[in-house]
């Protein structure tokens, strides 16, 4: 083999298995469930129907559907700016300790909640929410409070489990942005201060811009982590439950695929997520990457 | 320098294998290939999937079976809850790697036979089918006959019946003596007292459960004299039967006496003390008697002056393999749960008996169940229909919605027999 050729083989070779294993396990199935969503067809009937744009509509006109889009909707709402902001917040509060055991304990504390699993998170807050005998009633007894169903409640079902899925996931971001806030340099910080610029000004004006390209992977992660993570928690802790008040779509689409096989339909919701995310990213790259400082 | 002396002194001594030891392991593993109940070559392999992992009763049904050495050896595996299993089923049957059997919940019986294609045991060998069936109840022949096909054994069944905190009970000063055949009026007034009697105690905080599900619903509907689908296939929310049934469901619900919860919160409330009485499945009779409830066992409450019509749930199991000879050995394992030794195994689980076979209760707190079953027990709700499996979670979300009072209940069954319509029209 010529040198010149194994050059240019090299790289091919070294990115080949991730690239094949990213069409295998993405793009393979992203293709089935596009041509899914256009067959009527339940995977063993020698008898393949073409559906065209019947699942789609089908799918649109369905009130639980819509609510699950609606709670979508409501989720990311909720839970974006919450574990954006707020681990930012926490993070600022522990960098100021940087150098302290303080520190190390804070930010250990707030993250083990995000190597908890599923499983155990919803199982061990369904026990504290629980509406009969949970701690959280318990405590609120005490004071004299009124008790609340909680996530058994329809009208607090999404407030829990977006609770539960901050508890569970804010952790990661915090770390994220510690690890941004570690790379300002002190001397600019030193440099405004000398300068006269208060807290906020410095914040603004000189962090927020240098820690900007971590910002905007937080938040086009966070999107794509509020769609997902939400199904571990609503899996565990309400089951989509009290009569579909805390479903998502992607717990809507899991349900209907492989709860009730309607691969159909299922693979209809799948493909209209794909496109609203896909939208919503495109929105987050064209509106917000321009103010991102990579420099 | 250092590394070598490390490995020269730590490492353990390799094992030494002499010509004389190999000959006597391999002695030794030809002379145990036969002996009975050992795994040989030539046996036929099969696969259950399962609900149950190797702790389990039916691990032992399975290892029982092995060990008798009939050719067929069977690999438990589990697969998960029932959705789990039967996604698994699907997948593997498309594949062209279907398991030969499976653990079926009851609500996928048109499934497994119209789309899965369990088999018709009858078809496989119908002197074998029909003398494995004479090991169960007569009664039991049509829960597990979909579309005339005989689509597997009644494993499983359990039925709903109350469960009470005997120490609750008796703090409150109620009577011991629990009637043989209790009623709602009887069960809601005892609710009344024990929230009257006991408010500030350490631990109780709620009367009474009833399950917020789509089984027990289907109790009260069936024991005030209606159905969900009647015998006909046909839906009936919309009777007074149903009706008056689903009021007295809701009623403890809108009285306060009952805060619906799901499942696991209502098992972990009840054994912790905080909820008196729950009405839930059977099998629970083998661990909320032994906790820390002390719970005493009375049948589900029927409504007074109405004939009870209880009905059942659980799983069959069936055989999906489409080769001939993986299907003879099927049976061969069917024959062998239907037995009495293999019924014998099974019964720790605590469902009920559903053999013909004489099986002692596995604690006196199953006979409010073991009562039920001989009084006659309906199927659990099969929905029909290409979509039928939503019909579960549709009627599921209408008894919620009518038991937090969202709609009342003659809208709420108005309503989910209408989406109910539209999808098992489908």
């Amino acid at each position: 083999m010529q040198p010149g050729m194994m050059k240019r083989l090299v790289p091919w070779l070294f990115v080949g298995p991730a690239v094949l294993s990213v069409i295998i396990f993405l793009y393979g199935p992203m293709i089935a469930s596009l041509v899914l969503s256009v067959l009527d067809w339940n995977l063993l009937s020698p008898e393949i129907g073409f559906a065209g744009a019947d699942h789609y509509e089908a799918v649109l006109a369905r009130r639980d559907f819509r609510q699950a889009a609606w709670n979508t909707v409501l989720y990311c709402v909720i839970l974006i700016p919450a574990q954006i902001i707020l681990p930012l917040i926490f993070a600022l509060m522990i960098h100021g300790l940087r150098g302290s055991r303080m520190a190390v304990i804070y930010r250990s504390a707030l993250f083990l909640p995000t190597i908890v699993a599923y499983s155990v998170a919803g199982v061990a807050w369904s026990w504290l929410l629980n509406p009969v005998n949970g701690l959280f009633n318990e405590v609120l007894s005490a004071f004299g409070w009124p008790r609340s169903r909680w996530h058994t409640d329809p009208d607090l079902a999404i407030l829990a489990v977006s609770m539960v899925t901050f508890w569970k996931s804010f952790g990661l971001n915090m770390l994220l942005w510690l690890a941004a806030l570690a790379t300002v340099p002190q001397s600019l910080i030193e440099a405004a201060r000398l300068d006269g610029a208060g807290r906020l000004r410095m914040f603004f004006d000189l962090t927020l811009p240098l820690i900007s390209p971590t910002a905007f992977f937080i938040a086009v992660t966070t999107l794509f982590s509020v769609l997902d993570d939400i199904v571990g928690v609503v899996d565990v802790l309400t089951g989509g439950g009290p009569a579909g008040s805390s479903t998502n779509l992607l717990y809507y689409l899991w349900q209907q695929g492989l709860g009730y096989f309607q691969f159909g339909q299922a693979s209809a919701v799948a493909m209209m997520m794909i496109a609203a995310v896909l939208l919503v990213t495109w929105a987050q790259f064209a509106l917000v990457e321009r103010k991102v400082h990579y420099e | 320098m250092v590394k070598d002396s490390i490995t020269t002194t730590k490492d353990p001594p390799m094992t030494q294998f002499s010509r004389r030891a190999i000959l006597a392991t391999g002695a030794a593993a030809f002379a145990t290939s036969f002996l009975p109940g050992r795994a040989r070559a030539s046996d036929v392999r099969l696969t259950v999937s399962s609900i149950w992992g190797a702790d389990k009763p039916f691990q032992k049904v399975v290892d029982a079976f092995n060990a008798k050495g009939l050719g067929v050896q069977v690999e438990n595996r589990f697969d998960g809850d029932y959705e789990a299993a039967t996604a698994k089923a699907l997948a593997g049957i498309a594949a062209g790697k279907a398991p030969d059997l499976m653990v079926t919940g009851w609500k996928f019986g048109y499934f497994a036979r119209r789309t899965l294609g369990a088999r018709d045991l009858r078809q496989i060998d119908e002197a074998r089918a029909a003398a494995i069936m004479e090991n169960f109840r007569p009664s039991l022949v049509p829960l597990v006959t979909i579309d005339q096909a005989l689509i597997g054994l009644p494993w499983a069944m359990s039925t709903p019946i109350t469960f009470i905190n005997s120490q609750l009970w008796a703090e409150a000063g109620l009577s011991p003596d629990l009637p043989e055949n209790p009623d709602t009026d009887w069960l809601y007034d005892a609710g009344r007292k024990l929230d009257a009697a006991l408010k500030g105690h350490a631990t109780y905080r709620s009367a009474l459960a009833l399950s917020n599900n789509e089984w027990t619903s289907q109790s009260f509907i069936q024991n005030a004299g209606g159905f969900i689908i009647d015998p006909e296939g046909r839906l009936a929310l919309e009777s007074d039967a149903a009706r008056a049934g689903m009021e007295a469901f809701c009623a403890p619900a809108h009285e306060g006496l009952w805060l619906p919860v799901s499942g696991k919160e209502q098992d972990a409330a009840f054994e912790a003390g905080a909820l008196a009485i729950c009405t839930t499945s059977s099998t629970r009779a083998v661990s909320f008697p032994q906790g820390p409830a002390k719970a005493i066992t009375a049948k589900f409450p029927g409504l007074a002056g109405h004939a009870r019509n209880m009905n059942s749930g659980g799983n069959f199991l069936a055989v999906y393999t489409q080769e001939a000879e993986r299907a003879q050995a099927a049976l061969s394992f069917l024959e062998f749960c239907a037995s009495k030794e293999g019924q014998m195994i099974w019964s720790e689980v605590g469902y009920l008996n559903t053999s013909t076979h004489e099986i002692p209760l596995i604690n006196a707190f199953m006979a409010p169940a073991e009562a039920q079953l001989q009084d006659g027990l309906s199927a659990e709700t099969i929905w029909p229909g290409k979509r039928g499996l939503e019909g579960q979670g549709i009627w599921r979300n209408w008894v919620t919605r009518m038991l937090t009072k969202e709609v009342s209940v003659a809208e709420g069954l108005k309503q989910a027999s209408a989406e109910l319509a539209l999808v098992l029209a489908d």
